[in-house]
């Protein structure tokens, strides 16, 4: 008995660029009910934050209400909004195609947001505006980098930039997230990952990847959330990379997936398993690898048959037993056959840009000026 | 009910209150109720009257019930049998008014009077039934419900003619009178015209033409052309619109004859302000195989980028376009930079251009010096001091580079290994030759010739070249011997 994916429309007349849950609070064991959503290409953009929730007084006829969500507060945006995270639980940071960043503080007694500070032309070509294309955070350090391939590093507790990192990259960069809590990965519209140690005091990157052959941009990354040397990347052509920062130059797997550039890419941060992609195209992607090889054994040490799906039978020496080898992630897994890809959206023609997966409920904000809201089966 | 809601309005608020009829707005809910055809919530009304157990009011309500509905006019009983129970009701209507049971109220004489159609009644209660087209239907309701819709015109006047003192025609009601008299064309006209927003008069056209509603010959163009030019018309009003412009490409996609020449034309003016925005319109050109927009947008963006000294940036769009002629281009700016400042820039691009290097000539040149430069400082003389000489003799080399490129084979000649062979060697005197002979030409002609800097220079690579050749003879003979 398979539940049915539920999902709902909701129009907000600006296309959206962005849209982020709100971290939910450590303390308690409930997830996150609030997201927040930037729009573009309006003459008025505006940060919206919603709010998604069950009633009090819910009867069974009234389940599809609790997907449709509510507008709690909006405010005002000068320029696209092309980055958009919270920091900590009630401050948003927001990065603009005019070049600057700026901090909205969320008054939950008020329910009104507004900017706590704006770092204006963060971004710049000499004094012409030049959009900044991503941001990541990390605790209270933003990282944001731009057309003009400049990194920026932030903190959202100091008015001056803490560095920055001119000619970090020769082309644009198009997005950015954190590995460690101080080494940053980017990817760029020539198809290179570089990843940046932001406490060395040089400005070159610590590693540099590319896929060989032509060189087509990559436009989004994510990192697994349990292991931070597995990186997940969307290409321009539609292409889901996997990438084992440890390993070769090269990716580990290029999975061919959508028609157009792939926008964003998610790990859910819970259940790593999960993999969401969303593109140009209109498409939302599910992957899920649960199924694949479970247990692949990596080393060549082990005397006995192969690995087979669950509880191996082989004779190991009690060596292996605690951890000597590891298993290999499912998402570096060489047989891929068996996972399993679903979409998740029918009928939708306009671009999606920007997606966002918490436990079970997915958003998507599109070029359709719509808010789609899913909520998926239980997953493995 | 959908266009009038104040009936329901005020039939809501009433249901409300405890003693409805004490309200001012009782009676003339009642109007407006009975007026629309809304029988059951008028009756409801009535029965909270204090006064309802009198004759009156119940014969009333008794008529109201009695009301023949037409619910489906297709599951049995045809239109003739309804019209049949329609005349005997109105007629008992008819009898209970001349039998003078409701003359005590005035109220409800009116309303029996409604039900009775009497033409004069309804300029009485016209404001309950404003504007003309309400009083239209209310009409119809009660003298003719069975009424052919072509038949409605004979009402139209009457309902016209009672507004006529208060209200002036406007032009939503000329196209509604069109619509009445079921005047396709006339409508689209006066559509296009009056509505500021072509919304409308694209989507009724595009309709009417699937249904096979609109007659070709009668229109100027023929239907399809017709209900294209209307959708091209509200595409452009879309493609001029700072964010509505992607709907428009989409009206645009239907257009079968014009569509795709005036996407074209459309897409050129589209700002591109940022590289996300560029790139999602390089997929809709791409989408639809729009060669020549997807280059001029890859051109326009990489010249941009040239201006704001972002050559990395505009070189992935070069290549991405394959324009040999930008690529080119770019490539003599970084061979220019190099030979300037004796540094490259933007390393981090050219070192993995990988095979788009291959895209034009001077990028490959670029490519492969690179490659030079690399295997030098890895050591690799021998691989290095190859392919310095095939780059000269491939002539891939623009010719003011060959001075650099010979200057750079000084520090391999200077080497204490034999780096080139023999032939090697006469191939790089042949080259200096070539060059200094040129540009001793060049100077008698205009005047142009080395720095003395550079002339030095040659000597020194004429004098080492001079000096590897016989170590270079002399190494290989001796090998031969052994």
């Amino acid at each position: 008995m398979a539940d049915s994916i539920q999902s709902f429309v909701k129009f907000v007349s600006r296309k959206i660029s962005k849209i982020k849950w709100q971290p939910s609070q450590k303390q308690t064991l409930e997830c996150s009910d609030t997201f927040v959503t930037g729009s573009w290409d309006d003459e008025k953009n505006k940060i919206c934050l919603w709010h998604l929730g069950m009633q009090e007084s819910m009867e069974r006829d009234e389940m599809d209400d609790a997907l449709e969500p509510a507008l709690k507060c909006e405010a005002d945006h000068n320029g696209d909004v092309t980055g958009l995270e919270y920091v900590g639980s009630d401050v948003i940071v927001a990065s603009s195609s005019t070049g600057s960043v700026a901090l909205y503080k969320h008054h939950t007694s008020s329910q009104t947001m507004g900017i706590q500070y704006k770092w204006q032309c963060l971004h710049s070509h000499g004094n012409h505006l030049c959009p900044c294309t991503c941001l990541a955070v990390r605790d209270k350090t933003i990282v944001t980098a731009g057309e003009d391939g400049k990194m920026v590093v932030l903190s959202a507790e100091q008015k001056s930039p803490q560095r920055i990192i001119e000619n970090a990259d020769s082309s644009t960069i198009n997005g950015l997230v954190f590995l460690r809590h101080t080494e940053v990965i980017s990817v760029n519209s020539s198809g290179q990952l570089k990843t940046y140690d932001l406490r060395s005091s040089s400005d070159a990157p610590a590693q540099t990847l590319s896929v060989s052959g032509e060189l087509t941009s990559l436009h989004s990354v994510d990192r697994h959330p349990g292991q931070p040397h597995i990186v997940a990347t969307g290409s321009g052509d539609g292409v889901l990379g996997i990438w084992d920062l440890r390993q070769e130059k090269s990716p580990v797997s290029l999975l061919e997936a959508h028609n157009g550039p792939v926008w964003e890419v998610k790990f859910h941060k819970t259940n790593s398993d999960h993999l969401f992609t969303c593109s140009e195209d209109g498409a939302v992607w599910h992957w899920d690898s649960s199924l694949v090889g479970a247990s692949h054994m990596v080393q060549t040490q082990i005397t006995g048959t192969g690995a087979g799906s669950g509880g191996a039978n082989f004779s190991v020496n009690p060596s292996f037993q605690f951890g000597g080898s590891e298993t290999l992630n499912k998402w570096l897994s060489p047989d891929n056959s068996k996972m399993e890809i679903n979409s998740l959206i029918d009928d939708n023609i306009l671009p999606v840009n920007s997606v966002d997966i918490e436990s079970q409920t997915l958003l998507c904000g599109t070029d359709s000026e719509s808010i789609i809201t899913i909520r998926l089966p239980s997953m493995r | 009910k959908l266009h009038f809601i104040t009936a329901g309005r005020l039939f809501d608020d009433l249901m409300k209150e405890e003693q409805p009829e004490s309200k001012t707005t009782y009676w003339d809910t009642i109007f407006r109720l009975v007026l629309q055809g809304q029988i059951e919530k008028a009756c409801r009304l009535l029965s909270l009257h204090s006064a309802r157990q009198t004759d009156d009011f119940q014969t009333l309500i008794n008529l109201l019930k009695r009301m023949p509905q037409l619910s489906n006019v297709y599951k049995g009983s045809s239109v003739a049998e309804f019209d049949m129970k329609w005349r005997h009701w109105r007629d008992e209507c008819q009898r209970n008014y001349e039998e003078q049971k409701f003359s005590i109220n005035p109220n409800l004489e009116t309303v029996v009077r409604i039900l009775c159609g009497e033409d004069a009644v309804f300029s009485e209660v016209k404001d309950c039934c404003d504007p003309w087209y309400h009083m239209l239907i209310s009409k119809a309701l009660y003298q003719d419900p069975t009424v052919k819709a072509c038949d409605l015109h004979y009402y139209i006047q009457g309902c016209q003619d009672a507004y006529r003192s208060t209200t002036r025609l406007g032009e939503l009601d000329s196209i509604l009178l069109s619509a009445l008299e079921s005047d396709v064309y006339q409508v689209i006209k006066d559509s296009r015209t009056v509505f500021s927003n072509g919304w409308f008069v694209a989507h009724l056209t595009d309709l009417l033409h699937h249904c096979g509603q609109l007659d070709s010959h009668r229109l100027q163009f023929g239907s399809d052309l017709q209900r294209e030019f209307l959708l091209l018309e509200y595409a452009g009003s879309l493609m001029s619109h700072h964010s509505l412009w992607i709907v428009g490409v989409s009206y645009l996609d239907h257009c079968a004859e014009f569509g795709r020449k005036y996407l074209e034309l459309y897409l050129d003016h589209i700002p591109l302000d940022s590289e996300k925005k560029a790139n999602k319109i390089l997929k809709i050109c791409e989408d639809r195989n729009m060669t020549e927009q997807a280059k001029s947008i890859c051109k326009v963006m990489g010249m941009r980028c040239i201006r704001n000294k972002r050559l990395g940036a505009a070189l992935t769009w070069f290549l991405r376009s394959k324009d040999v002629g930008f690529a080119t281009v770019l490539a003599e700016k970084y061979l220019l930079e190099y030979s300037e400042s004796g540094e490259f820039t933007n390393l981090d691009l050219i070192d993995y251009l990988g095979p788009s290097m291959l895209l034009s000539n001077r990028l490959t040149f670029l490519g492969k010096y690179r490659e030079f430069h690399k295997l030098y400082s890895e050591g690799e003389y021998h691989a290095a001091g190859d392919l310095l000489l095939a780059l000269l003799q491939a002539r891939l080399a623009p010719k003011q580079f060959w001075i650099t490129l010979l200057i750079d084979a000084l520090p391999l000649l200077e080497k204490t290994e034999l780096i080139f062979s023999s032939q090697q060697t006469r191939e790089l005197m042949k080259c200096l030759e070539e060059l200094t002979t040129e540009y001793k030409l060049g100077k008698k002609r205009d005047g142009l010739g080395f720095t003395e800097a550079r002339k030095d220079q040659l000597d020194v690579l004429k004098l080492a070249l001079s000096r590897n050749l016989p170590k270079a003879i002399l190494q290989e003979g001796t090998v031969n011997l052994l």
